[in-house]
């Protein structure tokens, strides 16, 4: 068996542009089908997948690791976390998750994303290749700001795109910020619908409406305003936070009434809404570990709500995954858990797959994830089923490269293996 | 009543057969006396015989193909092509056995879940108005509908310990429950433990004292002051109540928190440590020396990987966590692989949740840092790894010789799992306690439902 070591030199060793890579052997989980393909000859060059073939052949010059069977899967996506954002939790110096200007209704945390965070490279150790990293709720209740996606390559830079969405908070509990909930729904309903009318002015008024960079197809982005504004032409989707079952069901009814595309994140109570989800065609992103109500709002908490709403043909992805701790410190094995405990609860193995690799792509608007020619070269070789969490990510592969998947906790153990 | 009373005097009798100060067996000391006597009746125990499973005897032994004969709430024999002597036969051909999970770690019955503004305000997982709250009893506090109860049994938990929170540097004397429903915590209280008690170090105390609105010790080094101030008003306490016994001096005034440290002192109530950091754990250790006792668990523990060889030598044991780090300073060095590195370094080691979440999925805590231990080279089997949730936390509890283990004689706290324990698929399908099925999936509905989720959107799960 190779050393994780021998691996990491490997992967500094090797060009970065040409690389080509052949993952041999596998157990292919592509997620075009329910099945994986078996001893699978992955091809890998220039950062995307050129074949999936069973038993195929390995490109001259190529970099071969041999899965010896084990399961390859895309890379895991974490539909919901925060790592790059916050480092010690504890001390809100460390942290940059949340805006504290009152003045305008957005945080776009692009600008503050940390690859070199230590729970980047954990959760990268663990197989996760993306991530959905939101923000946390800011003073302008009930929005938080607009949720960005990570890419864990290896380095500093992880941003893969920004502004993908807008993020709002609604629920008990909050009523330091705006008061009860129903205020919450009234200054949603009140921003969504000013911006609506504000992007409908009458013939004559149109070139008035230029301020912030405008929306305008392929125009450049300034924004909050634009992120409302494309949520509200139905371009990006709106995300609420929210657990209660009146609550999931006055999103649904958002959906409805405006027209627009809503993500449910957190959602503990979304399967007592399974019918109207389906119908409104409203996405829930949820942890499968949750079984008893933080507070009252998840009161219905249950680990078959990703079975039932899948059931029910509501899209599914995993965030947010074991809670306060978990959610950011374990993005990576929190999410394989959760994904585990949802198949123990009735969710259909490859719909567990789904939830961590193609489902938050496609509900956040990104799209791709699966192993397929022309697709992003983003995939783990793991020695064990991906979700169990006594399996180990053997090869994190991000845009076609071999990054480390040694953590600062690997450095650590190693270390002081041998203490007596 | 009249039972109860008599039961509570037995257990108190217990414990002072169980304390070193022979000289005054007769009456317990003071810190020995047991003012909230446990009212638990062991459920209606069945005669059982488990057929061919998969046994880890939690002990670190294993048996293939294995069966296990309960008769009148023990274990009577453990071991293949058992005879069954006439009981119900259980067809266990597939799956696992082991003894019922133990968590010497929870705040179920005062952290309870949902929590509300009222939490907020005061909440009841430790008394905070004094850095030394010592004469608190945590059980006083302890709500017995709190469904974290009911989950962690459905989960194969047959052992709770409450402890305080780690605010106060003294917060407390412990509960040991068995997770079955009853109107009061009494009604759950197991019998034959060691009385524990909760102490904390590190950032916890020190932030809180650190408060303006609070007394107390800012800094580590004024934690650890404080402590042995303490110790040394106990040495002199106890010194008194001994005097006043043996009829040389007069008996000190009856002084709540002094007793709790004399009975630490004394060996009668067993200590676990909230600590971190290598540094503050070495410092704690370095008490105990001073005024001779013995830390039963250092918890959390992050850094005890670093220091394996001062935990072996006190014979402390370490209850961890696989994964929870980073969150503040003190857990930067967290590291999942700590289980096994220092089961290794012969060190006795259990995990632990500190949450009625993770208290579910104790096993594949264990599990995880098993994962953690092959990426560095050290490769525990599961006849191994069973222990961190079951004999190594029973005898933290001081009933080793009544739990954790499935040898004949030992109470029938039994799990019987459909399929291998660490195994994120696997559920507890029967789980056992003191011979009686508590929980029997395979009739629903086989949860218990507390009376704060009957009629509540939850319930009917």
């Amino acid at each position: 068996m190779r050393t994780i070591a021998s691996l990491i030199a490997l992967a500094i060793a090797t060009p970065a542009a040409a690389q080509t890579l052949a993952v041999t052997h596998a157990e292919a989980w592509t997620m075009e089908g329910a099945e994986p393909v078996k001893d699978a000859t992955i091809v890998i060059e220039n950062g995307r997948i050129v074949s999936v073939t069973a038993a195929g052949g390995v490109p001259p010059g190529a970099t071969v690791i041999d899965a010896r069977g084990k399961p390859v899967t895309p890379g895991l996506v974490n539909g919901a976390t925060q790592i790059g954002l916050v480092e010690v939790s504890g001390s809100p110096d460390t942290r940059d998750d949340a805006s504290t200007d009152e003045r305008v209704p957005g945080y776009d945390p692009s600008r503050a994303l940390n690859g070199n965070s230590t729970l980047v490279s954990l959760s990268r150790a663990d197989g996760i290749t993306r991530a959905l990293i939101y923000p946390s709720p800011s003073r302008h209740a009930p929005t938080s700001g607009e949720p960005v996606f990570a890419r864990l390559r290896d380095g500093v830079d992880i941003l893969d795109r920004g502004g993908v969405a807008l993020y709002a908070v609604i629920g008990g509990g909050a009523w330091e910020r705006l008061g009860a909930r129903a205020q919450q729904w009234a200054a949603l309903r009140k921003l969504l619908g000013e911006t609506k009318r504000g992007m409908a002015p009458p013939e004559s008024e149109k070139k008035k409406d230029k301020r912030g960079g405008g929306p305008g197809p392929g125009g450049p982005r300034g924004g909050p305003d634009d992120t409302i504004r494309d949520v509200v032409a139905g371009k990006l989707p709106l995300a609420i936070q929210t657990h209660r079952e009146s609550d999931i069901r006055q999103a649904a009814a958002l959906a409805s009434d405006l027209g627009i595309k809503v993500i449910i994140v957190g959602g503990t109570e979304a399967w007592r809404a399974a019918d109207v989800l389906s119908v409104a065609k409203v996405a829930v992103i949820l942890d499968p570990q949750v079984n008893l109500p933080f507070n009252f709002d998840q009161l219905g908490a249950r680990q078959d709500n990703a079975a039932i709403l899948t059931k029910a043909g509501v899209q599914v992805a995993i965030g947010q995954a074991g809670g306060a701790i978990h959610a950011n410190y374990n993005a990576g094995m929190g999410l394989r858990e959760g994904a585990g405990i949802a198949v123990a609860n009735g969710l259909p193995y490859i719909e567990a797959l789904r939830a961590v690799t193609v489902n938050p792509l496609a509900i956040w608007g990104r799209g791709g994830g699966a192993l397929t020619p022309g697709a992003d070269a983003d995939l783990v070789v793991w020695d064990g089923d991906p979700l169990e969490p006594s399996t180990n990510a053997m090869n994190v592969i991000v845009e076609g490269r071999q990054v480390s998947n040694r953590s600062r906790q690997d450095l650590l153990a190693e270390r002081y293996k041998d203490a007596r | 009543m009249t039972r109860a009373m008599l039961f509570g005097s037995i257990a108190a009798g217990a414990l002072a057969l169980a304390g070193p100060a022979g000289a005054q067996r007769a009456a317990p000391l003071p810190w020995q006396e047991d003012p909230f006597p446990s009212r638990y009746q062991a459920p209606l125990a069945e005669d059982m015989l488990l057929k061919g499973a998969t046994i880890l005897d939690g002990a670190g032994g294993r048996v293939d193909g294995g069966d296990v004969l309960i008769r009148g709430g023990k274990i009577v024999a453990v071991g293949r092509g058992l005879a069954n002597p006439g009981v119900r036969e259980v067809d266990a051909s597939g799956r696992w056995i082991t003894p019922g999970v133990i968590d010497v770690h929870s705040h179920d019955g005062t952290f309870v879940l949902p929590l509300t503004a009222i939490d907020r305000e005061a909440s009841d997982v430790s008394e905070t108005s004094a850095p030394n709250v010592a004469d608190t009893w945590v059980e006083t506090a302890v709500n017995a509908q709190d469904m974290g109860f009911d989950r962690a049994l459905s989960a194969g938990v047959t052992t709770i310990q409450i402890l305080p929170g780690s605010t106060p540097i003294f917060a407390g004397r412990s509960v040991v429950v068995k997770p079955v429903r009853g109107a009061t915590v009494w009604d759950m209280k197991a019998a034959g433990n060691v009385q524990g008690f909760k102490m904390a170090c590190g950032e916890n105390p020190k932030s809180w004292g650190a408060d303006d609105d609070n007394e107390g010790p800012t800094s580590r080094q004024g934690v650890i002051s404080y402590m042995r101030q303490a110790f040394l008003d106990a040495q002199r306490y106890k010194r008194a109540v001994e005097q006043g016994r043996a009829g040389t001096g007069a008996m000190p005034p009856r002084d709540l928190k002094l007793e709790a440290l004399a009975g630490i002192l004394a060996g009668d109530i067993r200590v676990n440590l909230h600590c971190y950091r290598a540094g503050d754990i070495a410092a704690m250790l370095s008490i105990a020396k001073e005024f001779g006792f013995r830390i039963g668990a250092v918890h959390h523990a992050t850094e005890a990987y670093k220091i394996p060889g001062l935990l072996r030598e006190a014979g402390t044991c370490a209850a961890v966590w696989a994964d929870w780090w980073g969150f503040k300073m003190e857990a930067q060095d967290g590291v999942r692989a700590e289980a096994p590195m220092l089961e290794r370094a012969g060190v006795c080691v259990m995990m632990h949740s500190d949450s009625p979440a993770d208290g579910q999925r104790l096993n594949i805590a264990a599990a995880k840092a098993a994962a953690a231990g092959r990426r560095i080279g050290i490769d525990i089997p599961p006849e191994r790894m069973i222990k961190w949730t079951t004999s190594n936390p029973a005898k933290l509890l001081g009933m080793d010789k009544r739990i954790g283990t499935l040898a004949p004689g030992y109470q029938a706290d039994v799990v019987l799992w459909s399929g291998n324990p660490f195994s994120v698929y696997s559920k507890a399908d029967l789980v056992l306690i003191d011979g009686a099925v508590v929980r029997d999936r395979s009739k629903p509905p086989a949860d218990p439902v507390s009376d704060f989720e009957i009629g509540r959107a939850g319930a009917g799960r």
